[in-house]
């Protein structure tokens, strides 16, 4: 059945929102379980600690609604549970922190949890900024979450067109899309997991701090890229 | 690796690794059942990726790692990028290799507060460590206007003394942002109001001060408005006279203990009648004193709902906590809780901790945590996980911070400890603690006899006394409990001990049979072995007659 793949079931949620030349931009994860009316207390409480015109209230409870409903639609529908190893991706600016990082994710491994790996990593790259490590975890979640879509897409297909096909895994391991990895090739037996080194500068993190300027850089081509 | 190769035109070198005593079953070429047990992902045969093979390769890289420099701490970052599998499990892998010490053993191991591995190993204390960070928190920006990079920020304190003002984010100051609405909403009305800081001298003026009335925010004091230091370039005539004695903003700043504990009794017997009061506490105005008392905590009751308090004039420990549990609800709740946790944290947390321990005492002293707060709640919690010595001297710290507080509680206190004193030196188990808190009762009734003068609409009484009292009564009950309990453990001990020294007893004395036995039966052998002795004696003289008789030559011996 499909739900978030962690430990625990948490939806990433982001706004974006724009109203009367004011922009507020956030992501963080919300708990589905919760019941709905929190949605609008949310809502109010971020317009009132930020100090955003009342507008906003409308337009953030919707986002958040949306998103929560898209999220709910999925849910009664079956997941492709096999194993699948998925290399997830990290390129993210969180203030003056920028980071890169490539690391492979067991979609299968419901007890895994994106915020004890974004602990972890700040915790070894020494950062000190807070804020690194839930948006770390979010980018894990959204991440994440986009893959199980695609699975709940691709369950679809198998069972459509599982008539006349042999086996299952044949079938979902051409269909999986190219995220997955050959799980044969990669843990045959007389192979090794332990990487080349030559290829360990493809798998390592990269965090930069950035001075002011380049921030305010970046800031301004983002913006003018979402435009 | 551990060891390199053999060479046998140099002497080996080996390198000593230390690993705690507790993982020596480690060994380089097998796989144990602890880390069987404690991963078992690798051998349930559940998956292509995950074997004994490779799990061994795991972990054999990782140690392999930490022990090419086994001074430096290895983090999981620095293995993971070499090994092909799901981060989550490696990270299992490697965090199991780090609690059984067989990584990073040696290594300098970083004072960090949210390392879940330290404080996974068996750290039971509180590790809830409230970081308070003034502003808003870094990363919020939010921005003005779409194309402008300049952030808002949040004012500084302002002059007129609300120290809620939060300092200002990082950035050029553009519009204003006011705090954060919760906060002001939970602390605003605690706020005290600065005096006034002369310009020239740098005192605070308490009396009068002259403002300068040109530019607005100049103030000096008298002394130094008569001394004639009025600042550069000012003049007698700029400054104006502005009285702080009677002025609403300010106070008498300083309410000394004396002049608290009189402003609540004379509020107590004379009520709303403010000048009455005002003239019993000599050195405050008739202002000075209603702000003091809605400061302080429980002011506002003191002059609303004390009505419950005084139409039970009986003085039980119950109607005492329910009306304070009453009124508390009738409050803001959250301004209640805010100040209460200040002030009574400690006294509470006792209180709860009587609550967890006399189960015959639950009627009386349960009202206190029905009062309906989740703050009780936690606290009932933490204690409950803390162990008792541990409780026991949260209870000293809170006797003695409550003394330290306030000369009143101590009288209570001290009062409450001779008469418990007295009470735990007889041997009557059960009357004690009933006497304890009839004691308390009695206390408590006179301090209400006292009330009793007042007029049946009259308010007022002093609740900051009365709770100290309910929580130093709760104390005296909990301690007089204890002692009990502790008495009857320790009669179990010795009659354990007893039945114990009884049955090694029995044993040495069985022993003991049983060796007797065995003599005998030794001894009974041993007669018959010399029997049999003499009797081959006997049998051999008999052959050798015989053979001498028959003239046999020669004999064997």
């Amino acid at each position: 059945k499909f739900r978030m793949p962690t430990a625990d079931n948490l939806v990433p949620i982001r706004l974006d929102i724009e109203t009367e030349g004011q922009r507020y931009k956030d992501a963080f994860t919300w708990n589905p379980s919760d019941p709905d009316s929190e949605v609008v207390v949310f809502a109010k409480r971020t317009v009132r600690d930020l100090k955003l015109p009342p507008q906003f209230i409308t337009q953030i409870a919707q986002s958040i609604q949306t998103q929560l409903t898209e999220f709910r639609s999925y849910e009664g529908q079956d997941m492709y549970t096999a194993e699948k190893i998925v290399p997830i991706k990290l390129d993210l600016r969180v203030n003056h922190t920028l980071i890169k990082d490539h690391f492979l994710w067991d979609l299968n491994n419901y007890e895994s949890d994106p915020e004890e790996f974004a602990r972890t990593f700040c915790n070894d790259m020494g950062i000190e900024d807070p804020e690194v490590g839930p948006a770390v975890a979010f980018a894990i979640r959204e991440q994440l979450y986009e893959i199980a879509i695609q699975s709940v897409a691709s369950a679809r297909e198998i069972k459509i067109s599982k008539k006349g096909r042999r086996g299952a895994e044949h079938a979902i391991s051409s269909k999986g899309g190219g995220n997955a990895l050959d799980l044969m090739k990669l843990f045959r037996y007389n192979s090794s997991v332990v990487r080349k080194r030559k290829e360990w500068y493809v798998y390592e993190p990269i965090v930069d701090i950035l001075s002011n300027e380049e921030v305010d850089a970046l800031e301004a081509r983002e913006d003018r890229n979402t435009r | 690796m551990e060891m390199p190769q053999y060479d046998p035109n140099t002497k080996p070198e080996f390198e000593l690794y230390t690993i705690p005593s507790h993982s020596s079953w480690f060994r380089w070429d097998d796989i144990h059942e602890t880390e069987r047990t404690a991963l078992k992902e690798f051998f349930d045969g559940s998956s292509i990726s995950r074997t004994p093979k490779i799990y061994k390769e795991y972990r054999d890289f990782m140690i392999n790692k930490y022990r090419e420099e086994p001074s430096r701490r290895l983090t999981f970052t620095q293995v993971r990028k070499s090994l092909v599998g799901d981060v989550s499990l490696l990270h299992k892998v490697f965090r199991f290799l780090d609690e059984w010490g067989l990584i990073n053993f040696g290594a300098v191991s970083r004072g960090d507060d949210s390392d879940n591995r330290d404080s996974s190993l068996g750290d039971t204390e509180l590790k809830n460590q409230v970081k308070i960070e003034e502003g808003a928190p870094n990363g919020v920006r939010v921005v003005a206007l779409p194309n402008s990079l300049k952030p808002i920020s949040v004012p500084n304190s302002g002059a007129d003394g609300s120290g809620n003002g939060k300092v200002a984010v990082a950035g050029e100051t553009g519009v204003k942002l006011p705090p954060l609405a919760s906060y002001s909403d939970v602390f605003g009305d605690l706020v005290k109001l600065k005096g006034f800081k002369c310009g020239s001298c740098g005192e605070q003026c308490n009396s009068g001060c002259y403002e300068y009335s040109k530019q607005g925010s100049f103030v000096i004091c008298e002394k130094c408005f008569k001394n004639g230091n009025y600042g550069e370039d000012k003049s007698k005539d700029d400054f104006r006279f502005s009285d702080l004695g009677g002025n609403s903003l300010t106070h008498g700043a300083t309410w000394t203990e004396a002049e608290t504990l009189l402003l609540l009794e004379s509020v107590m017997r004379h009520g709303d009648n403010w000048e009455l009061v005002a003239q019993n506490v000599p050195t405050k105005s008739k202002l000075d004193c209603i702000s003091k008392l809605i400061e302080l905590p429980f002011g506002e009751f003191m002059m609303g709902s004390a009505h419950e308090m005084n139409s039970c004039p009986t003085g039980s420990l119950n109607s005492l906590k329910e009306g304070q549990s009453a009124s508390s609800e009738n409050q803001n709740d959250v301004k209640m809780e805010d100040q209460v946790h200040d002030q009574m944290n400690e006294s509470k947390q006792n209180g709860d901790a009587a609550t967890e321990e006399p189960p015959a005492k639950r009627k009386r002293i349960a009202p206190l945590s029905d009062g309906g707060s989740t703050l009780i709640k936690q606290v009932a919690h933490i204690s409950t996980m803390v162990g008792p010595h541990v409780t026991a001297a949260a209870a000293e710290a809170a006797v003695a911070a409550l003394c330290n507080e306030s000369s009143c509680p101590r009288e209570i206190f001290d009062g409450d400890e001779d008469y418990l004193a007295n009470g735990l030196s007889s041997p009557t188990m059960v009357s004690d603690p009933e006497r304890a808190l009839q004691v308390d009762a009695s206390k408590m009734e006179e301090n209400q006899s006292e009330t009793q003068d007042a007029s049946s609409e009259k308010n007022d009484v002093p609740l900051n006394l009365r709770i100290r009292t309910a929580t130093a009564t709760a104390l005296g009950a909990a301690a007089a409990n204890a002692k009990l309990l502790a008495d009857q453990e320790d009669r179990e001990i010795e009659h354990l001990v007893a039945i114990i020294i009884e049955t090694q007893m029995k044993k040495l004395h069985s022993k003991i049979n049983y060796f007797d036995d065995l003599e005998l039966i030794m001894e009974k052998e041993y007669n018959e072995m010399m029997q049999l002795k003499e009797c081959l004696v006997e049998e051999r003289i008999d052959v050798l007659e015989r053979a001498l008789k028959t003239g046999v030559s020669k004999w064997r011996s």
